[in-house]
């Protein structure tokens, strides 16, 4: 007898897979990659290679661990090494591109049971955690002085960054803000080539104009507010990579229309706070970390009226006319 | 000209291509039907034949007492072989009559036996229940049920959208049969005590909006509303909601609403019934998919095997492929051949091994927000689907998870291939049962 095939409805499957977004992803982030890679050459490649190897072995270990089928194939940990890769400045020491990474994919996500079970941003959180290890290290530093260890890493976080230098009333032409920016992260090289990879995560139905719109505009009004250039406080630092690529993690933000809004918005006014308000030169990853953890609440504030839930307005009406007949 | 929809939804691949032209065909009759006593929601009809009688094609089999309730007929004549539980569409078993065939006539006789002009309200609805007229357009409630409301309402409700993708029998029905269905729109109206017909078609078809709009066009009461084509835009709260702008609460009864809506094929099965004394023992099926050699609109037998239809249509091949009844989006999967047609059955679609979906490992919810943008529920069918996959029947309440109807959006779309709509029919018992304690 001819076996058929029995399987519940629906019966028809839209192409969408999360390989094929997360891959879109990638190629959407290609721009700066190898805008940054023929910029920086050696080091930065080094370091996006170190990102990728460890993101990689750091999965398929923590998987095995838990023995889950290996999961490269949706390129969920590619993703997240070259985030973290792009966040880090070219000069960093091999060894803390790998360890941000590791902390990212396997704590950031496979601990806490894998890719859609992450409540934090596993990029960004391997990225702080790497920044703020050294000052863990300098603490401990009369611990280790003896045994020799060395606690090294502090200078890739420290150097002079352009919105270090802007801070410092530094000029700069619009075009060298687009174009290349030396010292920051990578990432930083230009923001016009993660414009563009924006755009095109736009275009492909990935992400909604929500958070990067609202959460850009945020920190363009307040810079004014603050009496800072808004073009400057936007292009410079990680805005445009945070509003783009880290903000609008599907996993980590918030699903509904106007809690994409709220989060936006709530992220660029933590951005101005870390900025201004504070010694921290730079706030991106730390405002988009802090308001991942409240998405949940975000959502439950925001659920919009099921379509069968009674309007108050249409039912008096409704009975208005009754009552008429 | 003025297209009307609602919020959501999806628009999904239709492939009507392969039958929207095809004019509808008479298939020949199979050697035995199969005739299940319950073919909607409600009470099951009690057998009036038993093994050995001889029927004659259009004789009534089966009937019950409740008003929940339509009787059945014997779609041709021949011999009763048994009165037994057989496999139905829907996958469980349920009594049927199994009719083996003889030289006697095959084909229904149709002759006018009443003008649809003079005929009486009490005389139609006589007519519908005494036919076994159930809705054609896949849900089936018994039509009489809902022809004499105690309420009045306003608005009758035609149902032409036929947003399933491959069907097409609704659309064919419209172009070939305008002049029956405007004639049976007017009896349902009068028998509902309306004083209006919508009819929603999706523009997708607009020979069909051209032949019922000529039909109508020197009549006031009667209107063609232009709908997008949307999926599920033929759901019937979708369906009011697009045509009629009002809302459709949870819970609301078709009075609430002032509007009953019904399928355009049920409401030429009842003008037949009317005019014609013919039981519903035939309707018209779209038999489709992209290797099918013979796709087409056909009039096929109520109670005829599937195993017929496949033969019939010129299907040899069937390894690896989903034989859905009903269209892709909604419709069962069959694992035997030798179920039959019901009132209710809209198609046969054959999906090719390349198109099946397979029983696939899923992936967790990545939150993409797709589902959420499409449902025409406005539900969140992430949260729904997570809660229901770990049994958490109070906060699947909570998401609203009752107010789903199964359209399919969701689960076609998950960029994670979650089986949502699977998960939820899974956990709707369970959390009906959490709502009347």
């Amino acid at each position: 007898m001819t076996k058929l095939t029995y399987t519940p409805p629906p019966h028809l499957k839209a192409e969408d897979s999360v390989s094929k977004a997360m891959l879109d992803v990638i190629i959407a982030l290609l721009p700066v990659t190898i805008f940054a890679i023929l910029y920086y050459r050696g080091s930065a490649l080094l370091t996006i290679v170190v990102c990728l190897i460890a993101a990689a072995l750091t999965e398929v270990a923590f998987r095995k661990a838990f023995n889950k089928k290996p999961s490269l194939n949706d390129f969920s940990a590619l993703l997240t090494g070259l985030l973290v890769a792009l966040c880090l400045p070219p000069a960093v020491d091999w060894w803390i591109a790998a360890l941000a990474t590791f902390i990212g994919v396997g704590i950031g996500k496979e601990l806490v049971g894998g890719l859609g079970l992450n409540r934090f941003n596993p990029a960004l959180l391997g990225r702080v955690s790497v920044f703020l290890i050294p000052s863990l290290f300098y603490s401990l530093r009369p611990l280790f002085q003896d045994a020799g260890i060395y606690a090294g890493g502090v200078d890739a976080v420290t150097q002079g960054t352009p919105l270090a230098m802007s801070h410092q009333g530094a000029d700069m032409s619009i075009l060298q803000l687009l174009a290349w920016n030396d010292g920051g992260a990578l990432v930083e090289v230009s923001p016009l080539m993660v414009i563009i990879g924006g755009a095109y995560l736009l275009y492909r139905g990935h992400i909604s104009w929500r958070i990067p719109a609202t959460m850009i505009a945020t920190v363009f009004v307040l810079s004014i507010l603050f009496m800072e250039n808004p073009v400057n406080q936007i292009l410079l630092g990680g805005v445009m990579l945070g509003a783009f690529f880290m903000a609008t993690d599907w996993v980590t933000s918030p699903i509904t229309d106007k809690g994409k809004i709220i989060f936006g918005i709530v992220i660029g006014v933590l951005v101005i706070v870390f900025r201004f308000l504070t010694p921290a030169v730079e706030g991106v990853a730390f405002a988009i970390l802090i308001m991942n953890a409240f998405v949940p609440l975000i959502e439950k504030m925001t659920k919009r009226p099921s379509f069968s839930e009674p309007k108050a307005t249409a039912a008096t009406a409704g009975k208005g006319t009754a009552a008429a007949r | 000209m003025e297209v009307r929809t609602f919020e959501g939804g999806a628009h999904i691949p239709h492939y009507k291509n392969y039958t929207e032209d095809k004019p509808i065909e008479k298939m020949s009759a199979p050697a035995e039907v199969i005739i299940p006593l319950l073919q909607h929601s409600g009470a099951s009809c009690k057998p009036l034949v038993k093994e050995g009688d001889k029927v004659k094609i259009g004789q009534k089999i089966g009937d019950s007492d409740e008003f929940f309730s339509a009787p059945v007929h014997a779609s041709i004549s021949g011999t009763v072989k048994a009165v037994e539980p057989r496999t139905v569409p829907t996958g469980g078993k349920e009594d049927c009559v199994v009719i083996e065939a003889d030289d006697g006539p095959q084909e229904f006789e149709m002759k006018q036996v009443r003008d649809p002009d003079s005929v009486s309200v009490e005389e139609y609805r006589k007519c519908v229940r005494e036919g076994g007229v159930a809705g054609m357009g896949g849900a089936g409630l018994p039509t009489h049920v809902q022809t004499s409301p105690r309420q009045p309402v306003d608005t009758l409700l035609l149902n032409g959208a036929e947003c399933e993708p491959f069907l097409t029998c609704d659309h064919r029905l419209m172009v070939e049969k305008a002049e029956e269905l405007v004639k049976g729109a007017e009896l349902m109206m009068k028998s509902i005590g309306a004083s209006k017909v919508l009819m929603g078609i999706e523009v997708n078809k607009p020979d069909a909006i051209e032949a019922v709009s000529e039909k109508i066009k020197n009549r006031k009461d009667m209107e063609v509303i232009p709908l997008e084509v949307k999926y599920p835009q033929g759901f019937k709260s979708h369906l009011i909601k697009a045509a009629t702008g009002r809302d459709v609460p949870r819970g609301a009864r078709s009075a609430d609403l002032g509007c009953i809506v019904r399928n355009v094929g049920t409401t030429v099965a009842a003008y037949e019934a009317t005019v014609h004394d013919k039981p519903l023992i035939e309707r018209i099926v779209t038999v489709s998919g992209p290797k099918v050699p013979k796709p087409g609109n056909y009039i096929i037998k109520i109670g005829t095997p599937l195993e017929h239809i496949i033969e019939q249509c010129g299907i040899r091949d069937l390894e690896g492929t989903k034989v859905v009844m009903g269209g892709p989006m909604t419709g069962l999967a069959q694992s035997e051949l030798n179920v039959p047609l019901v009132k209710s059955t809209t198609g046969v679609v054959v999906l090719p091994p390349e198109m099946v979906r397979e029983e696939m490992t899923y992936m967790n919810c990545v939150r993409c927000g797709k589902c959420v943008e499409h449902c025409p529920m406005l539900l969140y069918p992430n949260e729904i689907s997570i809660c229901a996959e770990a049994g958490m029947h109070e906060e699947a309440l909570e998401w609203d998870i009752m107010d789903c109807i199964e359209c399919g959006i969701c689960a076609y779309i998950c960029p994670s291939a979650r089986p949502i709509v699977h998960l939820v029919q899974r956990a709707k018992p369970e959390v009906e049962k959490l709502q009347k304690r």
